[in-house]
């Protein structure tokens, strides 16, 4: 679906790279002015949400949009991830912000425990397995003593103005977001993002060619879920309290599925765009519609996509790139040879 | 002692051939076609919802309902073959499993919005009546429910046996190419094939509808039982489906005998990893599909 990107796309000039660069760049530096100047709760607060899913997005991508294994259950570690920090707290007193790291830590556990029978075998195991895996752990959430079944766990409010606490996790969700496109980015010019693309086009020859195939898959899920864990674990501070119906929401999962879906699975900048553009939709949507008939909507979104733009925006944006070089002669008026 | 467990066991088999029918359509789409169909639980409440209509609105027996559901869902599943699996089967299998994901939330969604998140139950006129043989309880929907799957289990087995039709089908699990070459229409009997397997999902639907309380978003549950039956039984084997589904059934009778329900489902997930851990070679038996 996504090998579309396979054919090189730096067919434009050097200077158009550069620009290209300079645009996302102007856009960084844009996002962080707005969160040190702005004063729109409102607008902070979503943008907040649109970079916290940028992150889960990006998790996914790695393994799901480079690898061709897809994760339909991204909330179960989103979730583990919401749980240890809840727990941690509530036992321990200690602060989200510092227990994090072991948010990610255990939903890479997790991430490696299901990774280990499912992904030795082809990819849609692994999608069949986290698809009815979200069952079982919220089933576990609901009858665990330690947490508190469905009563949840309250988490400490921060002693700060609304607005401090939603520009301070404006910060933390770009910065994660920042740090983890550069993850992404790296992956995908290093090996492993090869071997991930290799595995995704065609297994057997990439494991004849000397790939670990098997390794790189458990290796990469890992990271992926500790990404996903930390931001789970950021998540619980935030909306300071959780319980098991609303952090191991399926929405979760199907908003990854679609960011990545829309924007161009396996491009690190599908994320990005896909993003704040299913949240601008869903916000939209939700002053109108019930959640029911919002994901009736998603779903159709996404088999369509599926359907006829395999690659999401990112998909087109290559294709026309790919179209206007094969003609030299094109509406933009390079000199012909 | 002796009459409990025969009680267990009972049930356990006449709940693992309902689990049969319902992994019997996953395992054939997928042995046959190599889809995995993600969205068949989500046919599997249809299915379970069209008892639930019929038999509120018209008071039709989930019996008759069983018998219904074949043909109304083959027409369904032909329908989702020719406007969605032909446009992706000679992309990605990811292309195809986003497609199928999306479809499996649609339909789930669709069925909140018309039928709320409910659960709901099909009461026939015998459903609390019971035939007790030698101190063992049989109640009689299980007994109805279970004696159904078997039939269409045999019926299944039968026609892919003995017609030509289900020759052609097995030639083409084995090597599509080679029957294409030998004439057989692939494009016409992947229509057929899709449209049998989810004629088989809808019909579980009823068949679980008669025995469980049901509603749209629990669905995917049926979707962790019917895989669990496909790993055990490997693909497109019908027999082999019929034993793996008793055995599943089984193993939730026992399980439901010493721990709280809710519990059962843990079981299930861990037997679904320790079984892939074990079994890979079984399972990827897409090379080796027996049918």
């Amino acid at each position: 679906m996504f090998s579309v990107f396979l054919i090189p796309t730096s067919t434009g000039s050097r200077a158009a790279a550069a620009a290209v660069w300079a645009a996302w760049v102007a856009v960084l530096i844009g996002l962080a002015a707005y969160g040190l100047f702005g004063t729109r709760l409102f607008l902070l607060s979503t943008l907040a949400t649109v970079f916290m899913y940028a992150v889960l997005t990006q998790a996914w991508n790695l393994l799901g949009g480079y690898g061709g294994y897809l994760n339909f259950g991204l909330v179960t570690f989103f979730g583990i991830g919401a749980y240890t920090t809840g727990i941690l707290f509530q036992y321990y007193e200690l602060s989200p912000f510092l227990t994090a790291p072991v948010a990610g830590l255990v939903a890479a556990i997790a991430g490696l425990l299901i990774g280990f029978p499912t992904l030795r075998l082809r990819g849609a195991y692994f999608a069949l397995v986290t698809m009815i895996i979200t069952f079982a752990v919220q089933i576990l959430a609901l009858n665990l003593t330690i947490t508190q079944g469905a009563l949840g766990i309250y988490l400490p409010r921060l002693p700060l103005s609304p607005l401090a606490v939603e520009r301070l996790f404006y910060f933390v969700f770009l910065g994660l977001l920042v740090l983890v496109t550069a993850v992404v980015w790296a992956v995908q010019h290093s090996n492993i993002g090869g071997a991930l693309v290799a595995i995704r086009e065609d297994e057997d020859a990439a494991e004849i060619v000397g790939v670990r195939t098997v390794e790189v898959k458990w290796a990469v899920n890992a990271v992926s879920c500790f990404i996903v864990g930390v931001t789970g674990g950021l998540y619980a501070q935030r909306i300071a309290y959780i319980e098991p119906t609303g952090t191991f929401s399926f929405d979760i999962s199907l908003n990854v599925v679609l960011m990545a879906v829309i924007g161009g699975a396996g491009t690190w900048q599908g994320p990005l765009i896909g993003a704040p553009v299913v949240l601008l939709v869903a916000d939209l949507l939700r002053v109108t519609v019930t959640s029911e008939v919002n994901r009736v909507i998603f779903s159709l979104i996404v088999i369509l996509i599926a359907l006829f733009v395999p690659g999401g925006v990112m998909g087109a944006v290559s294709r026309w790139r790919r179209a206007r070089a094969a003609k030299p002669d094109d509406v933009s008026g390079s000199p012909a040879p | 002692m002796i009459t409990h467990v025969l009680s267990i066991v009972a049930d356990g088999v006449l709940l693992g051939l309902i689990y049969a029918i319902t992994g019997l359509g996953l395992s054939l789409v997928l042995g046959v076609m190599g889809i995995v169909n993600v969205a068949h639980s989500a046919f599997v409440m249809l299915g379970s919802f069209l008892a639930f209509e019929l038999f509120r609105r018209f008071g039709v027996d989930p019996v008759l309902a069983f018998v219904l559901a074949l043909p109304v869902f083959f027409v369904l599943g032909t329908v989702v073959y020719r406007v969605v699996i032909t446009r992706v089967q000679s992309a990605a299998q990811t292309q195809g499993l986003v497609a199928m994901f999306g479809l499996m939330v649609l339909i789930e969604n669709l069925g909140t919005i018309v039928w709320t998140t409910d659960t709901r139950v099909v009461t026939a006129a015998y459903t609390n009546t019971s035939l007790e043989v030698g101190g063992v309880v049989l109640p009689y929907v299980r007994l109805i429910a279970g004696g159904l799957a078997l039939l269409l289990i045999g019926a299944f087995w039968a026609f892919l046996r003995f017609t030509l039709t289900g020759r052609a089908i097995r030639a083409m699990a084995q090597n599509p190419e080679a029957a294409r070459i030998v004439g057989v229409d692939i494009q016409r009997l992947s229509a057929v094939m899709f449209g049998l397997g989810i004629a088989c999902a809808g019909a579980a639907g009823v068949a679980l509808a008669m025995v469980f309380p049901f509603s749209p978003n629990t669905q995917v549950v049926w979707l962790a039982w019917a895989f669990l039956v496909v790993i055990l039984g490997g693909l497109g084997n019908v027999a082999n489906t019929l034993f793996a589904g008793v055995a599943v059934g089984l193993i939730q009778a026992v399980c439901t005998a010493v721990m709280p329900f809710d519990y059962v489902y843990l079981v299930l997930y861990v037997l679904l990893a320790v079984i892939l851990t074990v079994r890979r070679e079984g399972l990827s038996s897409a090379v080796r599909r027996t049918i």
